[in-house]
């Protein structure tokens, strides 16, 4: 099977996490998108451990590390959506888009 | 592993997350959205599987979609996001969003395909990528990050914690109220 | 299976710093409320202890856990300057939190993990590390910004800070991957012999998303609009930690990755660097131009002088000795922006917290109500205009000098041009506290810890001036960190 298979359809996730990221208002929706963007990165990392076949495994370590990583960043995430929640009742995000100066 | 199967179940697993992933983007519940991020997750641990990275694979379930995903649900619920209703999730950059989206793609997949043109994966395990090996990798050559995501994560949970609980009734203006009468106090 | 022996010496400022960090927590399990203010000389007395550790280490040249981990002059320079910058925002701390009765003991070890973080990004020679690294510098950093819980605006400031921080992570992530992908390691000397022999345009992407990602974490242009909302909301120590440690920890990470594992292919980078330097330039200034209150002109002020410190990655190509040249600037503007910026807020803190406020037109005559504040706030000021006698003079001649040496003529004068601007609201303050009428005439007396702290920084920065060896010295000295283009050099 074609390398480059994975890797496009790793390409393919990151891009929609990038839709994610830009079109959504909701603190939460932007975090899973994000999510879906290290998806993406860890397919890369084992995609390329399995080709490259390399002694230690750097490529499943670092996916590894990644997720340990992503489970903080939740936590942390999660905790001020509720504290803003409790302060202000919702949680839109109208100007976090990059766009916007 | 046959070649055949090997980019047969590639595509359905591929299809599943795309269709998946492109729900987590659109969905108008949020908890539909994070139910579609669990298919997402679970398709990639799959991959994981058909390319030998087994470990990795269970580790995807059990911390992404076990931990990850689980705080999500409970985050939703907490804030009591409109469940079974639509809210207004989506702002007004959609149209700019899915240009940007599909320039990164095209980008990034024309300059894939056309550097690893050529380049197969093999199909059955050749080198060492057991659970073993990675366990010998992470305690000798990255032990040092390891380490250090281990305090990263206690971090985190303290972080979390503070922050997420429930202090008496102290706002920023009476801490700072209260901060001026001190402060005057012990002036005069 | 076999361990490899651990150089227990090489990693002792980690694991110092490690410790100190976990007794804090722990500590302060323990403390009455009344008494949790002690975790602060606790965290100092730990920050002291990493610093001792540097020091038994100087002139040490270790490589250690499968060449990931490198202490050498470079790394031991960071290292005792996060260790600096900690005990300064230490002092700036203590009476702030203490006060407001906030989360004392959860905040010194914050603190101290992303002080953590910096300290192992110094060293970190491998991708894996530096991701692991920025994440435990960055991680902490959001929860401290979010400290103060009841304010609102401050819950949406920290609340962008994160979903911008997590973003940047992701798109340095899937370049960091691909560079893995395409050369088959994750150790920047490996990378820099194999990138520059790989497909051109995935070379190029892969560093693309590389950059984009740090380029958020420094606040560049234009990834720099969650820095005034998240400084403006956060405690103000904790906004001085932002505005130093954290963008000097970012500032490390691209060091090493642009100087010493993408050097080969920086050419292609330089003009993309050079705009990104000149529009951060400009846009930190022409923005803070107009700024009314003191922490946000400094948030702005701060993106300017990324702007400036930018600049070397710039300048980097296939002359070695025009490299070496760029990275000694950037290490010499690195430093001496630290301490300035620093002083800067801790000048801002003491005044806000003895009856002033965060907005500027409150300065006016501060000169009258205490010489001694307003002299410090001037210095440190005058320093970021880049006005001698002041270290900040040199930091700014150096970086441009590299950049007339490196030819990119056009960079130099939009250099000069934005010092010029940047020096009309830097004097605008220093003009307002020493010939504008107070308003009010109570004196403001500075907490004395905060006045030393200062006193010192404003120390160093003269002295620095008068004898600028001090600062070259340690840069030269680090210049072996960066590698030209001749790619031979590397070992493995």
């Amino acid at each position: 099977m074609p390398l480059s298979y994975v890797l496009v359809l790793a390409a393919l996730l990151f891009s929609i996490g990038v839709y994610g990221v830009l079109a959504r208002q909701h603190a939460v929706l932007v975090l899973l998108s994000i999510e879906l963007m290290l998806n993406a990165v860890n397919i890369n990392l084992i995609a390329f451990s399995a080709w490259l076949q390399d002694t230690g495994v750097p490529g499943q370590v670092f996916a590894l590390f990644i997720i340990a990583v992503a489970a903080a960043e939740v936590g942390v995430g999660l905790a001020l959506v509720i504290l803003i929640y409790r302060n202000r009742r919702n949680v839109d995000v109208e100007g976090l888009s990059l766009m916007k100066w | 592993m046959e070649a055949a199967w090997q980019e047969g179940l590639f595509f359905v697993f591929a299809t599943v997350i795309t269709v998946s992933a492109i729900g987590v983007v659109t969905a108008r519940n949020v908890i539909h959205a994070a139910l579609f991020l669990v298919a997402t997750l679970i398709g990639a641990a799959c991959i994981y599987i058909l390319m030998f990275a087994e470990f990795v694979a269970w580790a995807q379930v059990l911390v992404y979609v076990g931990a990850i995903v689980v705080l999500m649900l409970f985050g939703l619920m907490l804030t009591r996001a409109p469940i079974g209703k639509y809210g207004e999730y989506d702002n007004d950059q959609k149209g700019l969003a899915a240009i940007v989206a599909a320039a990164v793609f095209g980008v990034t997949a024309w300059v894939l395909i056309d550097s690893f043109e050529g380049v197969e994966l093999p199909t059955d395990r050749v080198a060492a990528t057991t659970s073993k090996d990675v366990g010998e990798a992470i305690f000798s050559s990255y032990v040092l990050p390891f380490e250090l995501v281990s305090v990263l994560l206690l971090a985190a949970l303290v972080g979390a914690v503070v922050i997420a609980r429930r202090d008496e009734r102290v706002t920023s203006r009476t801490i700072d109220a209260a901060r001026r009468e001190k402060a005057r106090e012990e002036d005069v | 299976m076999n361990l490899p022996p651990i150089d227990w010496h090489a990693i002792a400022p980690e694991l110092v710093l490690t410790a100190a960090a976990c007794l804090v927590l722990v500590v302060d399990l323990f403390l009455p409320d009344e008494a949790k203010w002690i975790a602060m000389p606790l965290s100092a007395a730990g920050l002291f202890g990493t610093l001792a550790a540097v020091v038994s280490l100087l002139g040490a040249e270790r490589v250690t856990l499968a060449g990931s981990f490198e202490v050498n002059d470079f790394a031991l320079l960071f290292k005792a300057l996060f260790c600096v910058i900690g005990l300064i925002i230490l002092a700036l701390s203590l009476d702030y939190f203490r006060d407001g009765r906030y989360h004392q003991g959860e905040f010194y070890f914050l603190l101290l993990c992303a002080l953590l973080g910096g300290v192992v990004m110094a060293s970190a020679r491998d991708l894996i590390s530096i991701f692991i690294a920025i994440e435990t510098i960055s991680i902490p950093g959001i929860v401290m910004a979010a400290l103060r819980k009841g304010d609102v605006r401050s819950n949406e400031g920290s609340l962008k800070f994160f979903l911008f921080s997590v973003l940047s992570s992701a798109l340095m992530l899937y370049g960091m991957s691909l560079i893995y992908g395409v050369t088959g390691s994750t150790n920047v000397d490996e990378i820099n012999q194999v990138l520059p022999q790989q497909h051109e345009g995935l070379v190029a992407v892969s560093v693309f998303f590389v950059v984009i990602g740090f380029a958020f974490k420094v606040s560049a242009v234009p990834f720099h609009f969650w820095a005034p909302d998240t400084y403006e909301g956060s405690p103000p120590p904790v906004a001085a930690f932002l505005a130093s440690a954290s963008k000097i920890g970012g500032f490390v990470g691209l060091l090493v990755l642009m100087f010493r594992a993408f050097p080969a292919v920086a050419e292609q980078w330089r003009p993309a660097f050079a705009v990104l330097a000149a529009l951060t330039m400009t846009v930190g200034n022409l923005i803070a131009l107009r700024q009314q209150h003191i922490i946000r002109l400094l948030a702005y002020s701060g993106v300017a002088q990324s702007g400036y410190m930018l600049v070397g990655f710039a300048l980097i190509g296939a002359n070695a000795d025009t490299n070496s040249q760029a990275f000694k600037a950037t290490v010499i503007y690195i430093v001496i922006y630290g301490l300035m910026d620093l002083g800067a807020f801790a000048a801002a803190i003491s005044f806000a917290r003895r009856g002033g406020t965060y907005f500027i037109s409150d300065y006016s005559g501060l000169w009258n109500r205490s010489p001694a504040l307003a002299g410090l706030m001037a210095a440190f000021l005058l320093s970021l205009a880049g006005v001698p006698p002041l270290a900040g003079a040199w930091a700014k001649l150096f970086v441009f000098l590299a950049s007339i040496e490196a030819q990119v003529y056009w960079l130099a004068v939009v250099m000069g041009v934005n010092a010029v601007i940047a020096a009309w609201y830097y004097l605008a303050v220093v003009k307002r506290m020493f010939f504008d009428v107070p308003e009010v005439s109570e004196p403001i007396e500075t907490p004395y810890l905060l006045r030393a702290a200062m006193g010192l920084a404003v120390l160093a920065l003269v002295a620095s001036f008068v004898y600028p060896r001090l600062v070259t010295d340690l840069a030269d000295r680090s210049v072996l960190e960066s590698r030209g283009a001749d790619v031979e050099l590397s070992s493995p």
